[in-house]
């Protein structure tokens, strides 16, 4: 009974403070800025400071709410707030190299399938119950993209759950998240292992599909659908999509950092933890410049039928080589 | 406390365009010059939004023309408070070189309270800038009387 009580304390810890909740809001809000003035930097301007995400969201609080009369208000309404607990739920279950190893029972990478579309559904449901046509315009691009990115993110899920089920002889795949963790700390990274390089890069470009920034900037292009899903939001609830993007890209980051190269810089224990985790937000910036600033800093948005068709022409066939380069060396 | 978050709430406007008939002199000197890399204003928190809704500052550049009159009001009424007006150019104030065409009703601020006046013809980027800095402090003004009104 008390294992039962401590096991879903400690789940709603995860879920509101650590690492879910407030830890991973505010390295959220932190990365948007980072984002934002280093793309101002790579363009030679100065930049809006690093906090301007808070700015925004504190600016938004104190604007009215506009709901369209023909809007669905119960829908527009939950719709962002769907959005951002499904991603708080979802911070919840991301291991820290080191420092945190998931809660045992929450899940492993087959739920995580099933909690990463969710700020894409939310978007969708917005899109939809807006009732304004480029609202609708968003919800099928936020769609057809979702069909596209998801291809390379099961097929290198696969690759990584048969490179590490196959090490220990037995042929099957291993799904969990500290049992990947387990594996990369006694082998190395998984981003150094040759066999799951074209893995790496598809869920590299992964994560700017999932985001919408550079060449998929294309359910919110605000020069083509006037931001689709958002374009009728104002006020409080816009600021609980930004929250959602902001805690979305930590997901998708520290997903990319666990899968790829979660190891420690230093045994845990003494300030070890503290060492660990501020190495783990460092691996989250590193990613953050590759596979976002510097990416939407070099690309321009796409078609969204060339959008689709490089997912399925350019980035799944890498993860399905090396899903097959697993398999056969299992 | 409120002070002061109407003080940090005011260092992120969000600039809208609207072009009530305008030549495209302004609407080249706002987009090319003045609002992108060159003269950078989101070192000042700004960023353009390409909705109506997500808009603090509006900029209105050119004559109201009987055309688009309606829908530029329809478009301003979108705007959540509280909001600030920018008039970039002549066109808006006095309707410039096109005042006594037979497309242009009355000058815009008969519909719409104008905040701020850039005048110019075009403008120079760096007017328009000011402009934008003028607006934000009325904005900032306007901030403080809502949040205290409704607390």
């Amino acid at each position: 009974m008390t294992e039962i009580l401590t096991d879903s304390l400690q789940a709603v810890f995860a879920i509101l403070i650590f690492p879910g909740g407030l830890f991973v809001l505010a390295l959220g809000l932190f990365l948007k800025g980072v984002d934002r003035k280093v793309l101002a930097r790579l363009q030679r301007r100065v930049g809006p400071p690093l906090y301007q995400p808070v700015l925004d969201l504190i600016k938004l609080a104190t604007k009215e709410t506009l709901i369209p009369n023909t809007a669905n208000e119960g829908a527009f309404r939950l719709a962002p707030v769907l959005g951002l607990t499904g991603m708080l739920v979802t911070a919840a279950l991301m291991p820290i190299g080191g420092v945190w190893s998931g809660v045992s029972g929450l899940g492993d990478l087959l739920v995580l399938l099933y909690l990463l579309p969710i700020p894409a559904m939310g978007l969708m449901l917005a899109g939809g119950s807006s009732s304004s046509p480029y609202g609708a315009l968003g919800f099928s691009r936020e769609m057809c993209m979702m069909f596209a990115y998801e291809m390379p993110l099961i097929a290198s899920f696969l690759a990584v759950a048969v490179r590490v089920g196959g090490s220990d002889g037995t042929g099957g795949s291993l799904l969990s998240l500290p049992a990947i963790m387990d594996y990369q700390f006694q082998h190395g990274p998984l981003l150094f292992d040759p066999v799951m390089l074209p893995a790496a890069l598809a869920l590299i470009l992964f994560i700017p599909g999932t985001m919408g920034h550079g060449l998929f900037d294309i359910p919110e292009a605000e020069s083509e659908v006037l931001e689709g899903p958002l374009l009728e939001y104002s006020g409080p609830l816009l600021a609980v999509f930004h929250l959602m993007s902001a805690v979305k890209l930590v997901v998708v980051l520290e997903l990319g950092v666990a899968l790829l190269c979660p190891n420690p810089l230093v045994a845990t224990g003494g300030g070890g933890v503290l060492v660990n985790l501020l190495w783990h937000i460092c691996k989250c910036l590193v990613l953050l410049m590759v596979s976002v600033t510097c990416f939407r800093a070099a690309t321009g948005r796409l078609r969204l039928d060339q959008g689709f068709s490089f997912f399925v022409k350019y980035t799944s066939p890498l993860a399905l080589v090396s899903l097959g380069l697993a398999f056969l060396l299992r | 406390m409120l002070q002061l978050l109407c003080k940090l709430a005011s260092r992120s406007p969000w600039i809208y365009r609207i072009n009530a008939g305008s030549c495209n002199g302004c609407d080249v000197e706002m987009a090319t010059t003045a609002l992108i890399p060159r003269y950078d204003v989101e070192r000042l928190g700004c960023k353009y939004c390409g909705s109506p809704r997500h808009a603090d500052v509006v900029l209105i550049s050119g004559p109201l023309t009987l055309r688009v009159r309606d829908k530029v009001l329809r478009v301003y009424n979108e705007i959540p408070h509280p909001k600030v007006t920018v008039a970039v150019g002549v066109c808006p104030v006095s309707g410039g070189c096109f005042r006594d065409g037979y497309t242009v009703g009355a000058d815009i601020d008969h519909y719409i309270p104008l905040d701020v006046i850039v005048p110019g013809c075009p403008p120079r980027p760096q007017a328009i800038m000011e402009g934008i800095l003028k607006a934000v402090e009325v904005w900032r003004a306007r901030l403080e009387e809502s949040v205290c009104c409704h607390s």
